[in-house]
């Protein structure tokens, strides 16, 4: 029953878009600004997946497979692939709901991912991502070197996460803003509220946990993922192999959709055109990312929210240069005042 | 004083990075008004003017996808 993984794509597509989901900019946020809410977000997304899922692998519902650590593709395509997103102005699950809101840039963006992430995984450079994936470190996970039970971590996690929401969601004296609502009751909540990110953080990890059991029934055992899939979807469209056609490319379909009809029912979709520049750097960013989530064995979600909930050293390193390659990113491509057309005073105008 | 601040077409981070500029070189009470197109400026726009202590007397949508909210530096 893949149909399932087109399920869990368009409620995660939607869930996406409406909570302005971004690892991107969280992880571009630690190093430009300082500012940890949306990291804190991410953590706490991932101590609820790791609960899920060592609760449904204690159960015996999934079978949580241990893998040795592929140490440098982890260092090489984490900073590869971060630096990359930023360039292309979302990561993957971010570049896919930007897609669906209808901006051109990450439409190039999307492309791009797809088609070298394919090249570098079923391609003529396979053998160069399975190189550098061969060099590993035997114990792949922290429960696994330290013999520890893995709940040890579960909690470690629990409680960071438990301190940094409760931390991000002190009342603070002036009030945040909302558009004036023009919608009811689910209509409001679904399509109009602004989410708080940390509700949106806990969802996607109920969804990520969820996720799990039903593409291990398809005979996929394994989480989200977007990078395998969107490789295989785009293999199979070059070469019309349908045994490519698994829950994960349901699920990046799904993404797509669902983030369409989010924005489409929230009236935010709207086909934006970007400039020249825009159009380069999104290009030169799939590409990037297509590299660099190859080499590293995932992206933001496939590393830096399900591995890491399974503690694999490979999902915290990955995601670790992931920031590394992001800052880096920031640094030479944001800096304030680089536009010339400023602000324009406005006295005349009755705005 | 008023100002106006265009970022329609900027993905986000730009338009709070504009933002922040803009507002830097202004006076208590001037008032900047950012006309946005990035969708998750929604969110990190009044979340920023909020965590500052800047009052957001005005916040609305133009139309599919483009938003205007004006910020108050205080």
């Amino acid at each position: 029953m893949i149909i399932t993984g087109l399920v869990v794509g368009l409620v995660l597509g939607f869930v996406l878009q409406r909570g302005r989901f971004c690892v991107t900019g969280a992880f571009r946020d630690l190093t430009l600004t300082g500012n940890t809410r949306w990291f804190s977000a991410l953590i706490l997304l991932i101590a609820v997946h790791s609960i899920g899922l060592f609760l449904l692998n204690a159960l015996g519902v999934i079978t949580l497979e241990a893998s040795p650590f592929p140490w440098l593709a982890s260092i090489i395509g984490g900073l590869i692939f971060g630096f990359a997103m930023v360039l292309a102005g979302g990561c993957a699950t971010g570049t896919y709901y930007r897609a669906g809101e209808g901006l051109v840039g990450s439409w190039f963006a999307l492309i791009f991912y797809a088609l070298v992430s394919a090249v570098m995984k079923n391609g003529p450079l396979a053998s160069v991502t399975e190189g550098l994936r061969s060099i590993t470190i035997e114990s792949g996970t922290l429960q696994a070197s330290t013999g520890l039970s893995p709940w040890v971590f579960v909690a470690i996690i629990s409680a960071v996460a438990i301190a940094v929401t409760v931390h991000h969601n002190r009342k603070i004296a002036t009030p945040v803003a909302t558009l004036p609502p023009l919608k009811k009751g689910l209509a409001h909540i679904l399509t109009e509220k602004r989410w708080n990110p940390f509700v949106t953080a806990v969802v996607i990890g109920v969804i990520a946990t969820i996720a799990w059991p039903l593409s291990a029934a398809t005979g996929r055992n394994s989480g989200l993922g977007i990078t395998t899939p969107s490789a295989n979807l785009t293999t199979f469209l070059g070469t019309g192999d349908a045994s490519l056609v698994d829950w994960g490319v349901m699920l990046v379909i799904g993404i797509l959709l669902g983030s369409f009809i989010a924005a489409k029912a929230s009236g935010e979709f709207r086909i934006r055109v970007p400039d020249q520049g825009t159009v380069v750097k999104s290009i030169l960013g799939g590409v990037g990312m297509g590299v660099g989530a190859a080499i590293a064995g995932g992206c933001t979600v496939g590393n830096a929210m399900v591995s890491t909930a399974q503690f694999e050293y490979q999902g915290w390193v990955a995601t670790f240069f992931m920031i590394v390659g992001a800052g880096v990113a920031a640094k030479f491509t944001i800096k304030s005042g680089a536009r010339t057309g400023a602000a324009q005073p406005v006295e005349s105008r009755s705005a | 004083m008023k100002q106006v601040l265009e970022t329609n077409g900027l993905v986000c981070p730009f338009p709070l990075v504009e933002a922040k500029d803009a507002i830097g070189g202004m006076d208590n009470g001037d008032e900047l008004v950012i006309n946005f197109d990035c969708t998750q400026a929604t969110e990190a726009i009044p979340q920023w003017a909020a965590e500052n202590g800047y009052p957001v007397t005005h916040f609305d949508r133009t139309g599919d996808a483009s938003w205007t909210i004006t910020v108050q530096k205080a």
